[in-house]
């Protein structure tokens, strides 16, 4: 009864969204009394969605196996949380998720924002005719509601086991309130093209919406880079991936989007640039599902395949992008500002670096399709590995960093004395440099790349702390959050290119208290133990490890048999400091009783999420801050 | 009014080359780094250069991995053809003798000399559909 209960508010939410998008496109949307109701009406639907998740959710926590994404996902042995992280664990339950936050964005949106403001009822006729889009594509060709009768099976299949993790169970619900962040952007965006007024500030008032999708989006993809990075037992944090690279794309969009925002909300200047970025986000944020949704491409996330989804969902988007671009050509006149941008001003640094972004964006789409097309054409099958997105990343970041550099003390709409421009250079590049010998002579790191990576993240940083210097003895104005953004890019620069660099591995042959040497290091396997868990048994290989100062500490990776899939999966074992990882995987037992035992050194490693966070908070204050500062 | 014309004409003319020069160098480092497919079969029809990273993808033929400390060699079949691989770490759980595989690496007489070994169906979220009914 509870299902049918679920379904129909699901059903019935989704028809009460459409009216909302009925009455705020096709009445008088400036009519108080309309818009009033079109808010009451996107309330209530939102309620009754949230309510039809909710009862869902009861229904995995009480091991409701009558339905059918349960029964195939979750099991009576799980502890309660992965029993609800299992709704997100496969495709119909996190796209219920997604439309979830799509619509919760959409609700804290509304009850924020004021009635008599212009463009209200339209945004949340767009968030509307969206989430109706999405939901019908849940009902009709991915339904969670599905149930087995009448007679439902006694245990469920369980939850994938390298999905029983408590990061996995915060990655996806962080990524995806990313990408469907930018659907107020993207509302208030089509809500201005279609009212036609120029005059209306749209750019200002999603600032922080904007913002804090961004962070979001930043967020997840970190967490999820770090779920990779310990429970894959691969040792890296990004495998360019087709599935990491469709989650790349909006990223950059939105960094391009965040960028042009602050400029378009000063002046009229870039106002098509940040509207086509606003477009562009949001599209191809719903790329993305189709791509991970749809079984085009390989990859090691992507659900299972139906064709006819992907079309659904290519249709769908296809019509959303396509209404938008009419939209956009329509109203171009409108856009279209007199004044000019005045070359070293601000504005000129932002439109470069939306052509940098747009490179890359654009790189990142080619590596992503080309296989189909060559496959396609030539009927060959290839894949685009990590040395093409090196080759277009590495040389485009940094040059990118160098106009950063240059960009830091410009103003708005003014051109900037050449000469001051190069004021602090001998003082930061002096200390960079400092930096970049040091690599060389010390760590004898030769590669020209990573020098040339070294000296421009060193460069970036120091130039901000000589701002900070500024700020703190002559008063002088700061944008703080810029610096903590800016400066983490320059670390994570850093932080990659000596990862890259210096990063070692090797696989080891080793017995019960035999010791290996590895890199000044004594690893001695101590013990073997048979450890049962909740639901897997597991084996314990408990090594000592003695790095050259003699400090010697345990680490114990693992080896786990779940049950209810017979699925074998391998547990890292990681000893952080503040250099360098030791990350510890086992493999195989050979005949003889020696087991296979994989050591890396990850130098750096820990700075490239360290350097994540530094954004996401710098995101999130400057979100915080502006909302507050909000008429 | 002619002045203006010309130097809309030098504008887009300087988009257009600079747009051209950046997709012709994007489409080149793209071509110069593909990972070509191929199966077991297929593979010794073709002239591969050793210098070519390659994938090679087909199934693990049952009773031919050997193991020597970390070093390990079997030979992937698709029934057709097969060729020898030589791999030193750690293979994946799934890795099993006649289950599916795909191997990233580079030609060495007639031998290939991985550089990593993926299991496949690593690439399913999604078990193998289990027939819950029973």
């Amino acid at each position: 009864m509870l299902i049918e209960i679920a379904h129909f508010l699901s059903i019935l939410s989704t028809g009460l969204f459409f009216i909302c998008f009925i009455f705020s496109f096709f009445l008088n949307s400036k009519d108080i009394f309309i818009i009033n109701l079109v808010s009451r009406i996107y309330s209530h639907s939102f309620f009754i969605f949230l309510s039809s998740f909710f009862v869902y959710v009861w229904l995995a926590i009480s091991d409701n196996f009558s339905v059918l994404y349960i029964a195939q996902h979750s099991n009576i042995n799980l502890p309660v949380f992965y029993k609800i992280s299992s709704i997100w664990s496969a495709h119909e339950g996190s796209m219920f998720l997604w439309i979830i936050f799509l619509t919760s964005w959409g609700a804290v949106y509304n009850l924020s924002t004021s009635n008599d403001q212009l463009l209200k009822a339209r945004t949340l006729g767009v968030i509307s005719i969206t989430s109706v889009g999405f939901l019908l594509f849940l009902l009709l060709t991915s339904n969670p509601f599905e149930t087995i009768l009448p007679v439902p099976p006694e245990n469920g299949a369980d939850i994938n086991p390298v999905l029983q993790d408590p990061l996995l169970a915060i990655h996806p619900p962080m990524l995806y309130m990313g990408y469907v962040g930018f659907v107020i952007a993207f509302g208030q965006a089509i809500a201005f093209l279609f009212e036609g007024k120029p005059e209306i500030k749209w750019e200002k008032q999603v600032r922080s919406w904007s913002l804090a999708s961004w962070s979001f989006l930043t967020l997840g993809i970190a967490l999820g880079s770090w779920w990779a990075y310990y429970e894959l037992g691969w040792g890296g944090y990004w495998f360019w991936d087709p599935v990491e690279n469709v989650a790349l794309m909006p990223w950059l969009a939105a960094t391009a989007f965040v960028h042009s925002l602050s400029a378009s909300s000063k002046s009229s200047i870039l106002r098509i640039w940040t509207l086509l970025l606003s477009i562009l986000v949001f599209s191809l944020s719903l790329f993305g599902a189709f791509i991970v949704r749809s079984g085009i491409i390989d990859s090691v996330h992507s659900f299972a395949n139906d064709p006819e989804r992907g079309l659904y969902l290519l249709a769908f988007i296809g019509l959303l992008v396509m209404v938008s671009l009419l939209l956009f050509s329509f109203r171009f006149n409108l856009l279209l500002s007199n004044k000019k941008i005045a070359s070293l001003s601000k504005e000129s640094f932002i439109s470069l670096n939306n052509i940098f972004f747009g490179t890359l964006i654009f790189s990142t789409m080619l590596g992503v399709l080309y296989p189909l097309i060559y496959e396609f054409i030539y009927n060959q099958k290839i894949s685009v590995g990590a040395p093409f997105y090196n080759a277009i990343f590495v040389p485009i970041t940094l040059i990118a960093c160098i106009f950063l550099y240059f960009s830091i003390d410009s103003k708005w709409q003014q051109s900037l004395n050449i000469k001051s421009l190069f004021q602090p250079l001998p003082i930061s590049l002096t200390f960079s440099a400092t930096i970049v010998i040091l690599a060389f002579f010390q760590f004898s790191i030769t590669n020209l790349w990573t020098l040339a990576s070294l000296l421009i993240g060193s460069i970036i940083i120091i130039r901000y702390m000589i701002v900070i210097y500024f700020y703190f003895v002559y008063r002088k104005f700061t944008n703080i959050f810029s610096v903590i953004a800016h400066c983490g890019l320059g670390l994570l620069i850093i932080s990659i290119a000596l990862n890259d660099n210096l990063s070692s591995e090797r696989a080891l042959n080793i017995k019960i208290n035999e010791t290996e040497i590895y890199k000044d290091h004594q690893i001695t396997l101590k013990n073997l133990r048979m450890v049962p868990g909740p639901n897997f048994d597991s084996v314990k290989a408990d090594f000592l490890i003695e790095n050259p100062n003699g400090k010697t500490f345990t680490l114990t990776p693992e080896k786990r048999k779940y049950f209810a899939r017979g699925q074998v999966t391998t547990e890292t074992a990681i000893h952080a400091s503040f250099l360098k990882d030791i990350y510890l995987t086992i493999g195989d037992q050979l005949d003889d009783g020696s087991w296979i035992v994989n050591i890396q050194f990850n130098i750096f490693i820990r700075w490239i999420w360290f350097s994540a966070i530094m954004m996401v908070v710098a995101g999130l204050l400057l979100a915080h801050s502006l909302s507050r500062s909000r008429p | 009014m002619k002045a203006i014309r010309k130097q809309r004409l030098i504008t887009v003319l300087l988009i257009l080359a600079t747009s051209a020069t950046g997709s012709f160098l994007i489409i080149r480092a793209l071509d110069s780094n593909l990972d070509f497919f191929f199966t077991p079969s297929e593979i010794f029809k073709e002239e591969i250069p050793n210098n070519k990273r390659i994938k090679v993808g087909g199934m693990v033929l049952e009773g031919s991995v050997l193991r020597d400390k970390t070093n390990i060699s079997f030979v992937i079949t698709d029934y057709q053809g097969s060729i020898n691989v030589e791999f030193d770490g750690i293979v994946p759980d799934l890795f099993k003798e006649g289950s599916g595989v795909v191997v990233l690496g580079y030609l060495r007489d007639k031998t290939l000399v991985a550089e990593d070994v993926l299991a496949k169906h690593d690439e399913n979220y999604m078990p193998p559909s289990i027939d819950i009914k029973n």
